[in-house]
């Protein structure tokens, strides 16, 4: 090859000198064929996770209860009394911001798959948006777009949105964030299926929707102009068929449960390459697979592109061959097809045919195990905005209230169904989503986290923050966090400023994890969030999940009766400024992680308190506005100044961190109580009423701030209704 | 003999085991009936044909499940006047089979809709006597087309037949006289866009829909 | 003059409910070879002169009625 096709390869299929060099190694010769394809499929950031998976070895830490975690489709954790958990989340931002409706959709179906892939049925999702300002182009469009998507997969499919999270900010203006959560269960001793091959002589199975065109990544198309003779060539978005996942979820789940299946795997980014590569070199197994046999949409698709596909809601299987016949009856009762298009063999090698010819033949850990690691420079992390007093610039509580950051999402969450499979036992209206677990009859509670405010803030802090704010959440309903998934979004990772954000951050969020027992079990990585050298906010996104023994007597998020006391208890490490609403950010302050995690598990004990009813954590726009979500309907609350806030600007305050409570006169003793000897302060802050939310004398009028904060939507998104 | 409630299932269906879990819940028995079988009616005490997707909602909500095999069975049933629900898609699927009158059509806001909603019982339905006109109940709905559509002149014969079941408080979807739920003229056939089984526990966030399910199945 | 603009799914894209309806009508012995479903939209143009108003059509479909990353269109005058 000369120099000049060389570069064109490089070009083409994503590949620099170094990783060639490492694959003419690897070979002992140069690749050829449809090697660079799956060379540049495999070792795509996307894939090998090549500039993160240095730093990802931080959260290799298990607890006693994982039973599944990095390297599988999903992480598992063992919640006793035979039941498991599997869940994860995973990025989809890209083609979000391309195609916004089935963006959002096959990153729902996609994240759905890795769940039931593992023998677990999907029973909640989550979704962590991040949009920039409503004026930003197409932003409208967007934020619809992406919203009905989900709401199209996810209800269709038959699986409730229980929570998410939505961020708006400039730096997302052209590269919004679209991240997806499922959580699946397990019980009645329910098979945990990995994607290990195994057994010379096993046929290679493929099920679900026939292989199209769609998302081929044609690095190919880049380099020849548009015309109208390659338009029909193009890579055309992906569909996304929510009726079809929901035959495969329901056929996939009972030829598990039955045993019919030795090895699972779901086609996700780069289709049927990386599954079948990944369930061999894992299995440690040949495959031969006969690429012609692959069901074809699209008879016109070569070898290349169909191991590139990305056609949705299709899975490669791995069984024994007196088994094909009752998986077919199986798939076939749900209306779908499974056909043999391969098998497992005695050597190492992943052996590809094309009608009768074999293409090409190589050991897949040479394309898994052997990527490369990269070690991207990075800084050591220095906190560039803590200052040595705050520039207090609070914000009026209406303001907060109507303003894009603070105004209701329930335009938002209204779309989802919420309630589909009659176990939800708190909605998206709350800060954290319950589901009943129906075998035990415990609870399972869901959160996300990340803030992208406080990573603009410090990345560090930020870092903790995306573990420790939501972990403060679960606890405040009672629920102990028992692990998380995350789903790291960031820009350029060959930037130094970008990958010192990374460092920074994951080293702070395995350090939560740790003190919090609560292992990172899963994720994803989604680097270059940069359009047109501009960076998104570093935004470390989170899922944690917790575990209480009961559905009845979790706190409220509101008010529930009159005249109760409201008491407030503060961890007060971090003062802050945040950029909401144009501010100047900057804090004051420092954080004692250990601390931090061990007053969580005093608030935990708080929340279990026969005389506390109802519970909140404080955090964006501080106190008042913290206060104002716990007014429902009529009741309110009269708060005094003092020693928790000594003027009127304390109530627009951001520190980190702190809860409220309400409950009986007689909380206020018992929460002294246990903060005894804590470094941390309770106060009794004032009451609840009727009608009003006064703070430190100044009286507002409920009805006038619920009329804000509900119609704070439409004032920012006029042409959404 | 234990009460047998049979449960449809289409290719698509997405709330069948939240139904078997309410019908077990009142103490009765479940028995799933998939689309492409028959049934023989005297095995069963009701039927329900429970919400969700049937076929994806493609084409128009409804109508390809209507022309399943069960469905034959399903007209036998309610000819021989067997108590017979359907909820959310299930009473699409009751319209499009021509079991209920009226259409069911997009939303107003042309969105999908989550949320509690207040009902009023307008007039009472063969079975379900447990509910009384006038009384209220509160329960979620969750639908993209839940509009209730009906023609004036079937609308007038529907009213002189007491056909109108249920209607909503305040008319969420822009159903024609905020109609949330109907009945055949002979009431064994009754069709509601809210969901019963999902208001069965407090733990839920109410127990509304136990009233409608008991009088069902009772 | 009033125009037809029927909207279908790019061949090459996946049409989730064209596959549902052809794989139901299957079912029920009445097999096609393919079936793909869109969607009409009629526009009465205030224009007399056939070109002037498929012209106009034109301008309206791509403006906003037909999505280029996954559908096709086609104009066809309304006789009637």
């Amino acid at each position: 090859m000369t120099e000049q096709e060389l570069q064109t390869h490089f070009k083409k299929y994503r590949l620099n000198r170094g990783e060639y060099d490492r694959i003419c190694s690897l070979l002992g010769r140069p690749p050829r064929g449809v090697e660079w394809a799956l060379f540049s499929a495999l070792w795509s950031e996307h894939c090998s996770y090549k500039s993160s998976r240095l730093h990802l070895k931080k959260f290799a830490f298990k607890s006693k209860r994982v039973l599944q975690a990095m390297g599988e489709n999903a992480g598992v954790i063992d919640l006793g009394q035979g039941e498991k958990v599997a869940f994860k989340m995973e990025s989809h931002n890209h083609p979000s911001f391309i195609e916004p409706f089935q963006g959002a959709a096959t990153g729902v179906g996609g994240i759905l798959r890795d769940i039931f892939t593992m023998g677990a049925r999907p029973i909640a999702l989550a979704n962590y948006l991040c949009f920039g300002e409503p004026s930003a182009k197409r932003m409208q469009t967007l934020v619809e777009g992406v919203v009905s998507g989900i709401s199209g997969y996810g209800n269709c499919v038959g699986v409730p949105t229980v929570t998410g999270q939505t961020e708006f900010h400039s730096s997302y203006n052209t590269n919004i964030l679209v991240n997806a959560l499922a959580v699946g269960l397990f019980c009645d001793g329910d098979p945990v299926v990995t994607s290990n091959a195994r057994g010379a002589g096993n046929l290679v199975v493929y099920v679900g929707a026939k292989t199209g065109r769609d998302g081929v990544h044609g690095a190919s198309m880049a380099s020849e102009a548009f015309g109208a003779e390659s338009e029909s060539k193009r890579p055309t978005i992906q569909i996304g068929d929510p009726f079809m996942e929901k035959l495969l979820i329901e056929s996939c789940l009972e030829v598990m449960k039955r045993d019919l299946v030795v090895a699972i795997q779901d086609m996700g980014a780069a289709g049927l390459t990386s599954s079948s590569f990944e369930m061999a070199a894992k299995g440690g197994v040949g495959f031969r697979i006969h690429l012609d046999h692959v069901p074809l949409r699209d008879s016109s698709l070569g070898p290349e592109e169909i191991l590139l596909s990305e056609s949705q809601e299709r899975m490669l299987l791995v069984c024994e061959p007196g088994k094909l016949e009752a998986i077919k009856a199986v798939f076939h009762r749900w209306g779908l097809d499974a056909c043999s298009i391969g098998e497992v063999t005695t050597g190492t090698d992943v052996e590809l045919y094309w009608k009768g010819d074999l293409i090409c033949q190589i050991d897949p850990k040479l394309l898994t195990d052997n990527a490369p690691m990269y070690d991207r420079p990075y800084d050591s992390w220095t906190a560039r905005n803590k200052k040595q007093s705050l520039q207090a610039e609070p914000v009026a509580l209406d303001k907060s209230l109507r303003s894009v950051e603070g105004t209701s999402r329930q335009w938002i969450y209204q779309q989802y169904d919420q309630r589909v499979g009659g176990a939800t036992v708190r909605d998206c209206e709350h800060d954290v989503a319950v589901v009943r677990l129906p075998h035990s009859g415990r609870a399972l509670g869901l959160v996300l986290g990340c803030r992208p405010s406080i990573m603009r803030l410090d990345a560090r802090l930020g870092g903790y923050d995306a573990a420790f704010y939501p972990a403060l959440e679960l606890a405040a309903k009672g629920f102990q966090a028992l692990a998380m998934t995350d789903c790291l979004n960031f820009g350029n990772p060959e930037k130094p400023e970008i990958m010192s954000e990374f460092v920074a951050s994951v080293d702070a969020l395995a350090d939560a994890a740790k003190l919090l027992d609560a292992p990172v079990i899963s994720g994803n990585v989604s680097f270059y969030n940069e359009t047109l050298k501009q960076n998104i906010t570093s935004t470390p996104a989170t899922g944690l999940v917790g575990l209480r023994d009961n559905v009845d007597s979790i706190p409220s998020s509101h008010f529930n009766q009159n005249c109760e006391r409201i008491y407030l208890w503060r961890f007060d490490a971090i003062q802050m400024v945040g950029d909401q609403l144009g501010r100047n950010p900057h804090f004051t302050g420092d954080m004692n992680p250990a601390q931090v995690a061990q007053w969580l598990g005093l608030v935990l004990r708080a929340s279990h308190l026969p005389n506390i009813h109802a519970t909140k954590v404080v955090g964006k726009f501080g106190l008042g506005y913290a206060l104002y979500r716990m007014c429902q309907g009529e009741l309110g609350a009269r708060v005094e100044l003092g020693e928790w806030a000594p003027d009127l600007a304390a109530f627009g305050q951001e520190r980190m961190y702190e809860v409220l409570f309400s409950g009986s006169q007689s909380a206020l003793k018992d929460l002294t109580e246990l903060a005894h000897g804590s470094e941390t302060s309770v106060w009794d802050i004032g009451g609840v009423t009727r009608g009003e939310l006064t703070l430190g004398g100044e009286r507002k009028d409920l009805s006038a701030l619920h009329g804000l904060y509900r119609g704070g939507w439409s004032e920012n998104f006029p042409g959404l209704s | 003999m234990k009460k047998t409630v049979g449960i449809l299932r289409f290719l698509g269906t997405n709330c069948d085991r939240d139904v078997w879990q309410s019908v077990e819940a009142l103490g009765l028995e479940a028995q799933w009936l998939w689309f492409e079988d028959q049934f023989r009616c005297e095995d069963f005490t009701a039927f329900i044909v429970p919400g969700g997707f049937s076929y994806g909602d493609y084409l128009r909500c409804g109508a390809l499940a209507a022309k399943a095999p069960v469905m034959s069975s399903l007209r036998e049933a309610a000819a021989k006047g067997y108590p017979v629900l359907g909820i959310c898609n299930g009473f699409q699927i009751l319209t499009e089979a021509g079991l209920l009158p009226g259409a069911l059509v997009r939303n107003e806001s042309r969105k999908f809709i989550d949320k509690w909603v207040e009902l009023k019982i307008a007039n009472l339905a063969g079975w379900a006597t447990a509910l009384r006109s006038g009384e209220t109940l509160r329960l979620p709905v969750a639908h993209g087309e839940g509009r209730f559509y009906v023609e004036d002149d079937e609308l007038k014969r529907m009213h002189d037949q007491g056909q109108v079941w249920m209607t909503y408080v305040e008319n969420i979807n822009g159903s024609v006289e905020a109609i949330a739920g109907v009945s055949n003229r002979s009431k064994n056939v009754c069709g509601m866009m809210p969901h019963p089984e999902r208001a069965m526990f407090s733990w839920m966030g109410g127990e509304d829909g136990r009233s409608v399910l008991n009088s069902l199945l009772r | 003059m009033k125009i037809g603009v029927k909207i279908l799914p790019k061949n090459e894209v996946l049409d989730t409910q064209g596959r549902t309806v052809e794989n139901t009508l299957r079912a029920h012995q009445r097999e096609v070879n393919q079936c793909r479903v869109g969607k009409y939209v009629q526009l009465d143009i205030n224009e007399s002169d056939e070109t002037k108003a498929l012209a106009r059509a034109k301008e309206i479909a791509e403006f906003v009625l037909y999505n280029p990353l996954i559908e096709t269109y086609e104009l066809e005058v309304v006789k009637r």
